[in-house]
């Protein structure tokens, strides 16, 4: 029941490639049965999946799904347990310089230096991922143009607001020309106006430089527009694929009762088992809804409210956990340091 | 690109200029850094020069210098003390404000962010000391140009040596409370008991001086590591050392060696 090239990895990827650049070939990150634990605690248990280079792929999972801990593999600043990863064809475990080169990152939290300037903070940059006094002049000079942070270059980065620190740290992470943008959660704390203003941006530089994009978020909607997603919960990819496909697994529409009486939401139970029932709320995906409202008949009336909707990867994700994503609390433990937290020098 | 003897120094170039232009646009450090010297060597040392040369006991070893002659290469130190340990601040917070997580996700080698961060301190330190050199017209300090590099020397090599302490607690360290208390609780201490700002009698032995002074006081004094950092700056500056100078120069060399070896030991942790 799972979808596309899930654990299946000499499987040519389905997805036609978005990057114009011919040269580039193979997945941009290949995971193959990637297992970690934290102590006892497991929070990857086997990931598989393929993505091609140029998608724009969003990881999707509730908070502690091992989201971070993927991607910390992926950055390699956690280090493989089993398993195999790639990215961009380079084997984390024995090329993690040449990985992380490969790597553009914007973080979850901020991290830019705030008594630099603007273009201190690109420039900094820069040298640590060793590009030139030329080519750093001009990589600044462009990517603040993408994100229209032209004329900002020697403003002082703690006046920015914080969309524009989402920019600048976005244009930073494009700077060294990455084969892979990885954002983790990066729209949190955003109003909605520089959210937006952020997809902008992305979208400019994937088009502009067939850049691929992983995205880790609990929010299904910025998923909604990635070429791939992977819903994970519980250390475990649940489904990977488009995100039409998806839904369109689950049967394209979604039929919700609220307020069902007890002997009807037993009746309904009975004539639909593969419904979800959360208290008295009664939700159930099917091609065709008709067949539901056809069964209820005049029953209808005795149910507070109904609505017919097309599935969204919520309804997904509901249907594979069994959970609402937002009720949802950290089921896997994260550690309580991360791995460039707390005490030491990291 | 990210490899090789060239890319390590870019790195630490990088680390160690990024740690210079922070702590130059840092208002609150300037300030400090000018006003310690000030008020030391004007408020202190003009107010206790009469006493200083009359002596409030019979002194047996005659003075050749005015005392804020004699304190003058003391707060040289004191102004290398404080922005030494001040690095543990700027550690903790690249810890808090996420620039470590752009740097140890980045290419750069362990070692470099270290040693960048070592050696930026330490010029930050050695160049707030150089202030205080600024001074000397002012209270009839010759610096002639020729010891001047021996002079920039020690202090340099004491900033290596307090940069690298600072190192070592901000990696004990979790947060910045209490650290303003803590960084005098240990500094001001370390200073007083240095034959800073008074000296032990020069020309009694240990056991004389102990007479004179609380046994404590004199073990204190020569157990401390400063007060040989003190005494060859002292040399150099004003011509004047209680202490043998093979000594003064073991000690303020052997001290940054064992504070920067822990230190990066701790880091390698």
């Amino acid at each position: 029941m799972l979808w596309l090239h899930l654990g299946i990895t000499d499987h040519a990827p389905k997805l036609t490639k978005m990057t114009s650049n011919p040269v580039q070939s193979g997945p941009v990150i290949s995971a193959q049965d990637v297992r970690f634990t934290y102590g006892d605690i497991p929070a990857l248990q086997g990931v598989s999946l393929e993505v091609p280079r140029g998608t724009f792929f969003a990881l999707l999972g509730p908070n502690g799904a091992g989201k971070s801990t993927l991607v910390s593999l992926l950055c390699t600043l956690l280090p493989m347990q089993t398993g195999q990863l790639r990215v961009a064809g380079l084997d984390v475990r024995r090329s993690s310089a040449q990985v992380r080169r490969a790597l553009g990152l914007v973080f979850q939290e901020p991290s830019l230096d705030e008594r630099l300037t603007v273009l201190e903070n690109l420039d900094f940059h820069g040298q640590i991922y060793g590009l030139s006094a030329r080519e750093r002049r001009e990589r600044a000079a462009q990517v603040l143009g993408v994100v229209e942070l032209s004329g900002w270059d020697n403003a002082t980065a703690r006046i920015l607001s914080r969309g524009m620190k989402r920019r600048l740290e976005i244009a930073r992470g494009v700077m060294h020309r990455p084969e892979l943008l990885i954002l983790d959660e990066p729209t949190t704390g955003l109003d909605v106006q520089s959210r937006h203003a952020v997809w902008a941006y992305l979208s400019a530089l994937r088009r502009e430089s067939g850049l691929s994009l992983l995205l880790t978020t609990h929010q299904i909607e910025e998923a909604e527009d990635a070429d791939l997603v992977a819903i994970i919960d519980q250390g475990q990819v649940l489904a990977f694929g488009a995100p039409a496909e998806l839904r369109a697994q689950l049967g394209g529409m979604l039929v919700s009762l609220r307020g069902v009486p007890d002997d009807l939401l037993g009746e309904l139970g009975a004539r639909f088992p593969e419904a979800v029932i959360q208290g008295s709320t009664f939700r159930l995906n099917v091609a065709e809804p008709a067949v539901v409202l056809a069964w209820l008949g005049s029953r209808l009336s005795h149910v507070e409210a109904f609505s017919v909707q097309p599935a969204s990867l919520e309804d997904v994700f509901l249907k594979l956990t069994g959970r609402a994503m937002r009720e949802e609390r950290a089921a896997v433990l994260t550690p309580a340091s991360s791995a460039v937290d707390g005490r030491g020098f990291r | 690109m990210t490899t090789g003897a060239a890319y390590y120094w870019k790195c630490l170039y990088a680390i160690w200029s990024r740690e210079v232009k922070r702590s130059v646009r840092e208002s609150g450090q300037l300030v400090g850094a000018f006003s310690r010297p000030l008020l030391w060597v004007i408020i202190f040392g003009v107010g206790l020069t009469p006493y200083f040369r009359t002596g409030l006991r019979e002194t047996s070893f005659v003075v050749p210098f005015t005392y804020m002659q004699y304190i003058f290469p003391a707060v040289v130190v004191l102004n290398i003390l404080y922005p030494s340990i001040q690095s543990a601040v700027s550690l903790i917070y690249d810890r808090q404000f996420g620039f470590f997580r752009e740097v140890f996700a980045s290419p750069v080698p362990r070692t470099a962010v270290f040693f960048g961060k070592l050696l930026g301190g330490a010029t930050v330190a050695t160049l707030q000391g150089g202030l205080v050199l600024l001074l000397a017209p002012y209270v009839d300090v010759a610096l002639p140009v020729k010891v001047l590099p021996a002079v920039l020397g020690v202090m340099f090599l004491v900033s290596l040596s307090f940069t690298a302490v600072g190192l070592l607690i901000a990696s004990r360290l979790k947060s910045f409370e209490g650290f303003g208390v803590f960084s005098n609780a240990l500094i001001l201490p370390l200073y007083f008991l240095a034959s800073s700002v008074f000296p032990l009698d020069p020309s009694l032995s240990v056991q004389q001086q102990q007479q004179v002074f609380p046994p404590w006081l004199v073990l204190l004094v020569r157990s401390n590591p400063l007060t040989y950092a003190i005494d060859l700056l002292r040399n150099f500056i004003i011509d004047y050392h209680e202490h043998a100078l093979t000594l003064d120069v073991t000690v303020v060399v052997l001290l940054a060696v064992v504070a920067c070896t822990l230190s990066f030991r701790e880091f390698r942790r």
